[in-house]
């Protein structure tokens, strides 16, 4: 994984550890892993996990089976449900929610990751203030917001618009990215980034080829959470877009409100949605882990 | 494992960084100024466009009159000059009287519930928080350990947050009801949202469920960056498990901390979707929010003078809880 291994202790303190660290992985599995701590993990998250699947469970199930009292975890199996979604149509509200999420998240990565690395590398003056702004960005209420947005959008021509979307989903989420990233950046030794700047390496190579090996994590956990939040998007989607534009929660909603509170409907629905993140999840929870190879900063 | 939270290793790298970075500044201060500024700036800009300009229009709104009939009578058309009269309103309860004088609003009266939504929004901000860094800690610091099945557990345990809240805020209707789940499963008969204090646990109860793993994911990032040595150090030491996580776990995990609480305590004070969906806010259920989107359809003018408020408000608790974290956020950055 990591192509040092001959550092002296004092200069290597924080690379060596990471490197023991990481040739232990394996040993922690069987020293930490025990019994008691496994069982105590799962059931901790089976409690937290029982609503869920009771919703999973419930997707499968017709209207009746739902409604009984008690409710009845195994009744008949049924696809009914997820039929019932896509017949009106889920698929364009699904790409849509995709476009918008992944794009945005992308889009929020590269200015979240140069602002980041400006906020806690560069010196920048009244740093602190330039945070607090960002910050400040999440303090009116969102519906006080959405009317000017709304204005604003209307006037350049852009409702049902799934570009304008990206580009609200990328200022929505930009601010909680850089501090995240900053916060990740902040504990980068600073000799890591100024050996490579006397290199002579443009900022932006430094940035891509050093900076974003090491915080591979951050990173990871960032752009889920940023996917995550446009998935969820509801109030701009539900205002901004119609039909060509809207997004899956705009549909859901719909769904749900013009069938009745069909319970077993409402389970696929909600089912449906969450595949996706748990898809982002996989891919992402990999690297959450795993990151940094410190070969690539030596 | 990302770059660690270590304030000893941070330290050793510091001092010996230090000298040398100081006479580096000197040279290419100016230069790396620019540099970072051109970096920031698309995001400068983009906020203040789309961020900033929503707050100017509703700070100007707010001064203005909405339309209506006035104090003696007559149609206004709106939007003239109002001073700061929408914000006694909501202030001070002052409502237009008869003649042309102000009285203090009748109860039920929009303005009345101004200063009970506080109470209940900034409630409900500190118990949820509390719970979910509670809860997140302990999940977070459980999905860090090594055990069979943590990927899955780790993926799982998004699930909730990764509902949108319009659709897990009905399934939560259809627990809470009268004959929902929740009485089945418990075998009881209650009425969850129509009492204030059940409505306020129902509520904060799906709050929590949902936002917990966001919580919970921040932490477990954070985590990556602490290295085994020094737990193992402090176990040579004859630190017990509980002083291992106050000394060495808490404090390293701080950064990643503050970053969960800050902006979760920003989107709870502004919370509306999910109490609107299970209460409407009743029963002593309405948000700061709710109060803006009730008032939103009497008047838009005095809505921007509350989401005004409720800016200040929350850019006051956001600036303490700023300084609340500060010690690790500002030394850092600084340097």
């Amino acid at each position: 994984m990591s192509a040092q291994t001959t550092e002296t202790p004092k200069s290597g303190t924080i690379l060596n550890r990471r490197k023991k660290k990481s040739a232990q992985g394996e040993g922690d599995l069987a020293e930490t892993g025990g019994f008691v701590w496994t069982t105590t993990a799962w059931v901790l998250t089976l409690i937290f996990f029982a609503p869920v699947a009771w919703m999973f469970l419930t997707s499968f199930h017709s209207e009746a089976d739902a409604a009984t009292n008690p409710p009845t975890l195994l009744a008949g199996f049924t696809l009914d449900n997820y039929s019932a979604l896509f017949d009106r149509g889920v698929g364009p509200f699904l790409i849509n929610s995709a476009t918008a999420s992944i794009v945005s998240t992308l889009l929020v990565l590269a200015l979240a990751i140069p602002a980041a690395y400006a906020l806690s590398i560069k010196p920048v003056e009244k740093w602190t203030d330039v945070m607090f702004f960002f910050l400040s960005t999440k303090f009116l209420p969102s519906i006080a917001a959405l009317l000017p947005i709304y204005l604003l959008v209307q006037k350049i021509g852009g409702l049902d618009n799934i570009w304008i979307l990206v580009v609200l989903y990328t200022a929505m989420n930009l601010p909680i990215a850089i501090w995240m990233l900053q916060s990740f950046l902040a504990e980068v030794p600073k000799e890591i980034m100024e050996a490579a700047e006397v290199d002579g390496a443009g900022t932006l190579r430094v940035i891509w080829s050093v900076i974003v090996p090491i915080i591979t994590p951050g990173i990871a956990a960032t752009s889920l959470i940023c996917f995550i939040f446009s998935w969820n998007e509801f109030l701009l989607a539900k205002s901004l877009t119609a039909v060509a534009a809207s997004t899956s929660p705009v549909f859901l909603v719909g769904f749900i409100t013009s069938e009745g509170l069909f319970l077993a409907k409402l389970c696929a629905a909600a089912t449906l949605v969450s595949l996706p993140v748990l898809i982002a999840g996989f891919a992402a929870q990999d690297k959450l882990v795993r990151g940094l190879s410190l070969g690539a900063v030596k | 494992m990302s770059i660690t939270s270590e304030p000893i290793a941070e330290n050793a790298a510091d001092t010996s960084g230090k000298r040398r970075r100081r006479k580096r500044d000197k040279t290419i201060h100016t230069g790396e100024s620019r540099l970072a500024f051109l970096l920031l700036a698309p995001t400068l800009i983009m906020l203040t466009v789309i961020v900033g300009y929503p707050i100017i229009k509703a700070i100007y709104q707010s001064f203005l009159t909405d339309p209506g009939l006035d104090s003696s009578g007559f149609f206004n058309e709106g939007n003239s000059w109002n001073g700061l009269a929408n914000y006694k309103h909501w202030l001070l309860q002052q409502c237009p009287g008869a003649g042309g004088v102000t009285e203090s609003c009748p109860t039920g009266n929009l303005g009345a519930q101004f200063w009970s939504s506080v109470g209940i929004t900034i409630g409900f901000t500190v118990v949820t928080v509390l719970l979910e860094t509670i809860i997140g800690m302990c999940f977070a610091l459980m999905m860090h350990r090594a055990f069979k099945g943590r990927a899955l557990v780790r993926v799982a345990i998004l699930i909730p947050w990764a509902i949108p809240t319009a659709v897990i805020a009905k399934l939560w209707i259809v627990i809470f009801d009268p004959q929902g789940v929740l009485n089945n499963v418990l075998g009881t008969d209650f009425a969850w949202t129509s009492e204030s204090g059940p409505a306020r646990a129902a509520i904060v109860i799906a709050d929590v469920w949902k936002t917990t793993p966001f919580i919970a994911l921040l932490i477990l990032a954070g985590l990556q960056g602490i290295s085994n040595e020094i737990y193992e150090s402090a176990k040579v030491d004859g630190a017990n498990a509980w002083q291992r996580f106050w000394r060495i776990t808490l404090p390293l995990v701080k950064p990643a901390l503050a970053v969960a609480v800050i902006f979760r305590s920003l989107d709870v004070l502004r919370m509306y979707d999910l109490p609107w969906i299970l209460t409407q806010g009743a029963n002593g259920t309405t948000t700061m929010s709710i109060l803006v989107v009730r008032q939103l359809n009497s008047g838009l003018n005095s809505a921007s003078a509350l989401s005004t408020i409720t800016f200040i408000i929350i850019f006051a608790i956001a600036l303490g809880l700023v300084r609340l974290f500060n010690a690790n956020i500002v030394e850092r950055g600084t340097r």
